[in-house]
C-alpha cells in the first residue's frame, strides 16, 4: 500500500540546537497514525513541519517527503500546508479561535479562503460543517462566541474548520488534553468517525497511551527527536521492538492493571545535550558497547520497524 | 463511621459563590454543596470529578484559603472552621498542599531552599539558618540533594520541581497534604517516580492525604478511598477498590467507561451520559445528573436523593440504585 504521507530525515534546527534528528514515518491512507513520546521528544515539531508553522528561527531539511505521490517540501508548500489537503485540529481549541469574531465568521472565512466560496454559499456549508461534527443546534453555535461555549464544544467548531478545506490528512496535536474524561471520550470517537466518513487519514499526537489505543491503527514511539519505534498498535502494545517504547508501555499497562508504578531511570534528554549514538542508551537495561559508539541500525521485525543493536524480538526477551 | 482519631472531618460543608448574572440579579453558586467525609490517619482520600465539580472549591476550603458558607471542618480533632488569626497560623503547619503545575507554585526569584524552609519560617518561627539543617535532610529524602538548595526553579526538570514542592509540604510534618492533580503534569516515567514517592513518605509518616485528581489509572492506585464529584455533590464514595469493581451511581460508571485503557483489545465507552454538563447555576433541584442520566426518572428531576450506604462503607446518592 503506498503512503500517503511519507517523510524521511527530517531534520529541525532552532538558533544551532538539533530539536529533530531525522524523523522517518509514514502515514497511510485511511489510517490513523499515533505520535507519542515524553516531552520534549519532538511530536508538535514534527507536526510544525509538516503544517508550516515552524517558528521563523527554524530550519529544515529533508531527504525525502511526499504528499499522495507528489514531492512535498513542507515549510514551503504553503497551499497544501495551510489548511487545503492538510487540516489542523490544535490542542488548545479555545485559544486557537479568535475571541472577538463569531464562530460563524471564522468558517465561513476559512471556506472563502481556502475554497473559493461565495458568502452566500460559505454560510449553507459551514452549517453543514457544524451538523457533521455533531451539534444538534448548528444555528446557536454559528452566532456565538468562542468564550460562550464550553471546552468540547470549542474542540468540535475547530474540528469543523479543519474539514472545511476538505483535507487527506487531519493532524491532531493533544486534541483532547485539558478536556474532561466523558468529554475526551466523545470528541475521540468524533475524530475517528469524520477521519473515516471524509475518507482522509488521520495523525493523532498525544502522550496519553491509552488515547493511542483506543482510537489508533499504528503508532510511531519518538524519543529525542527521532521515531524510533514504529508498528500496528496491537504489534507495539503485545511486544514493542525496541526497549523505550517497550517500557513505556509496559509501565503504562502495569499500572493500569494495579501494579507498582515503574520508572525509567534517568531523565529524557533536551536539545543540544551531547548524545551516544542511541540517544536512549544511557538509560537501557539492553545497552551494549556498541549502543554508545555506533549507530543503531534500522530493523524491520513483523511489521515494526525500530532502530535498535539489541530489539526485544520474542526470543531476545524470553532468555 | 468517623470517630475521634479522624485527621479530617468534614460535616454538610457547603460553599455559595454569589454570582452576578445581570446588573440588579444575582444567583447562587453552590460550588460545595453538603459535602462530608472524613480521613484516617496514613490514609489516602481520593476525590474525583469534571472541571467545575468543585474539587479545587472543596480544597481551598478545607485549607481555610476561603470561608465556608455552612457545615464544618475538623482537623485533628480541632474544629477550624472559623478559627482565625495566630490560631489559624500555626494550625497551617498541619495542613499543607502540593499543586498541579510545579513550577507556577515555586516563585521564581526564590531559591529551593528558601521555598522549602519558608512553611518552618512562617508556621514554626525558626530562622533560615536553624532551617539549613533540615531543609538539606528533606531534600534528601525527596530524592533531590542538598546542593538543590541553592537552585532556582528554572533550573530544575519538571520532576524535579514536583519533588521541591512535596518538600515544602512535607517540612513541618503535616497530618494532612491536600494533592491537587499533583502529577498530571508529568511524563509516565517521572509520574510513576513520583507517586512512589508519595507513598512511602505516607508510610513513612502516617499522612492522610487527599487526592484531587481526574486521572483514575493513578487514583485506582494510590487511593484507599474515594468520592466522586458531580457539580458540588459528592454522588458516591466508598472504599476504592469496591466503587471501582462495582460503581453505582451512572455518572461514576459513566467516567469509569470513557476513561481509555492502555490496552488496544479494551473498548472504550464513549458516549454514555447525554448531552453537555451544565453549568452548576442551571441544575435541577433534585439529581444534579437530572437531565445527563441514561436512566433518569419523575422523581430524578425534583427530588435530592441523599447518599445511602448500600454495603459497608459504599454509599451512593441515586434514586435508581439505592
Ligand atoms: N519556539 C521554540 N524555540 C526553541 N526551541 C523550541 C521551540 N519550541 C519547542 N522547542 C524545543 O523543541 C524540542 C521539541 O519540542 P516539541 O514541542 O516538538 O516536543 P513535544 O514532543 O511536542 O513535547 P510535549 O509533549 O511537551 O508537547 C523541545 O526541546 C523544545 O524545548
Ligand atoms: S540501541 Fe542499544 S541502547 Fe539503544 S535502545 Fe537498542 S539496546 Fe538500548
Ligand atoms: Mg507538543
Amino acid at each position: 500500500m503506498s503512503a500517503l504521507l511519507e517523510l524521511h530525515g527530517l531534520e529541525v534546527e532552532i538558533e544551532g540546537l538539533p530539536i529533530l534528528r531525522g524523523v522517518d514515518l509514514e502515514v497511510r491512507p485511511g489510517e490513523i497514525l499515533g505520535v507519542v513520546g515524553e516531552t520534549g521528544a519532538g511530536k508538535s515539531m514534527t507536526a510544525r513541519s509538516i503544517l508550516d508553522l515552524l517558528p521563523a528561527k527554524a530550519s529544515l531539511s529533508f531527504d525525502t517527503c511526499t504528499f499522495a505521490g507528489e514531492d512535498f517540501i513542507p515549510a514551503r508548500a504553503r497551499q497544501l500546508a495551510r489548511g487545503h489537503r492538510i487540516g489542523f485540529v490544535p490542542q488548545r481549541p479555545r485559544g486557537s479561535l479568535n475571541p472577538v469574531f463569531r464562530v460563524g465568521k471564522q468558517i465561513v472565512d476559512t471556506l472563502r479562503r481556502l475554497r473559493g466560496m461565495a458568502r452566500r454559499e460559505a454560510k449553507e456549508e459551514a452549517l453543514n460543517l457544524l451538523r457533521s461534527v455533531r451539534i444538534t443546534d448548528p444555528e446557536r453555535v454559528y452566532r456565538s462566541y468562542p468564550h460562550e461555549l464550553s471546552g468540547g464544544m470549542c474542540q468540535r467548531v475547530c474540528i469543523a474548520i479543519a474539514l472545511a478545506g476538505e483535507p487527506e490528512l487531519i493532524i491532531a496535536d493533544e486534541p483532547t488534553t485539558g478536556l474532561d474524561v466523558t468529554i475526551q471520550a466523545e470528541i475521540l470517537k468524533l475524530l475517528g468517525e469524520v477521519i473515516a466518513e471524509h475518507n482522509a487519514a488521520g495523525m493523532l499526537i498525544t502522550h496519553d497511551l491509552g488515547v493511542v489505543a483506543d482510537v489508533c491503527d499504528r503508532v510511531a514511539v519518538m524519543y529525542a527527536g527521532r521515531v524510533i519505534n514504529l508498528g500496528t498498535t496491537l504489534e507495539i502494545y503485545r511486544e514493542a521492538l525496541h526497549p523505550y517504547a517497550n517500557q513505556l508501555v509496559s509501565i503504562a499497562s502495569s499500572l493500569d492493571s494495579g501494579g507498582t508504578p515503574r520508572e525509567i531511570p534517568g531523565r529524557v534528554p533536551n536539545p543540544g545535550d551531547e548524545l551516544a549514538a542511541c540517544a536512549f542508551a544511557p538509560r537501557c537495561f539492553r545497552a551494549e558497547d556498541d549502543c554508545f559508539g555506533e549507530e543503531p541500525p534500522l530493523i524491520h521485525i513483523e511489521g515494526q520497524m525500530a532502530f535498535c543493536h539489541h530489539p526485544l524480538t520474542s526470543e531476545a526477551a524470553s532468555v | 463511621m468517623t470517630g475521634p482519631s479522624d485527621t479530617l472531618v468534614l460535616r454538610d460543608l457547603t460553599k455559595i459563590f454569589r454570582i452576578k448574572t445581570g446588573s440588579f440579579r444575582h444567583a447562587d453558586l453552590r460550588a460545595v454543596d453538603d459535602v462530608s467525609v472524613s480521613i484516617t490517619p496514613g490514609r489516602t482520600l481520593a476525590v474525583v470529578g469534571e472541571s467545575g465539580s468543585g474539587k479545587t472549591t472543596l480544597a481551598r476550603l478545607i485549607l481555610r484559603l476561603i470561608d465556608p458558607t455552612g457545615g464544618s471542618i475538623r482537623l485533628e480533632g480541632t474544629d477550624i472552621t472559623r478559627m482565625k488569626g495566630a490560631a489559624l497560623e500555626d494550625m497551617r503547619g498541619r495542613m499543607q498542599i502540593v499543586f498541579q503545575d510545579p513550577y507556577d507554585s515555586l516563585s521564581p526569584w526564590q531559591t529551593v531552599g528558601r521555598t522549602v524552609a519558608e512553611p518552618l519560617i512562617l508556621h514554626e518561627n525558626m530562622s533560615m539558618q536553624d532551617a539549613t539543617e533540615p531543609v538539606a535532610r528533606m531534600l534528601e529524602r525527596v530524592g533531590l540533594s542538598p546542593e538543590h538548595a541553592r537552585r532556582y526553579p528554572h533550573e530544575l526538570s519538571g520532576g524535579q520541581a514536583q519533588r521541591v514542592g512535596i518538600a515544602r509540604a512535607m517540612i513541618t510534618n503535616p497530618a494532612l497534604v491536600v494533592l491537587d492533580e499533583p502529577t498530571s503534569s508529568l511524563d509516565m516515567s517521572v509520574q510513576s517516580q513520583i507517586l512512589l514517592l508519595l507513598q512511602s513518605l505516607q508510610e513513612e509518616r502516617n499522612i492522610s492525604y487527599l487526592f484531587i485528581s481526574h486521572d483514575l489509572t493513578v487514583v485506582r492506585y494510590i487511593a484507599h478511598d474515594l468520592a466522586v464529584m458531580y457539580l458540588g455533590k459528592v454522588v458516591e464514595s466508598g472504599p476504592a477498590a469496591e466503587v471501582f469493581a462495582s460503581p453505582r451511581h451512572p455518572y461514576t460508571e459513566a467516567l469509569l467507561k470513557a476513561a481509555p485503557r492502555p490496552d488496544p483489545h479494551y473498548k472504550t465507552d464513549h458516549v454514555h451520559l447525554l448531552g453537555e454538563q451544565p453549568s452548576a447555576l442551571d441544575r435541577a433541584p433534585g439529581c444534579p445528573l437530572y437531565g445527563r442520566c441514561p436512566i433518569a426518572e419523575d422523581v430524578c428531576a425534583d427530588t435530592p436523593q441523599e447518599l445511602v450506604e448500600i454495603e459497608a462503607g459504599h454509599r451512593v446518592a441515586c434514586w435508581k440504585r439505592t
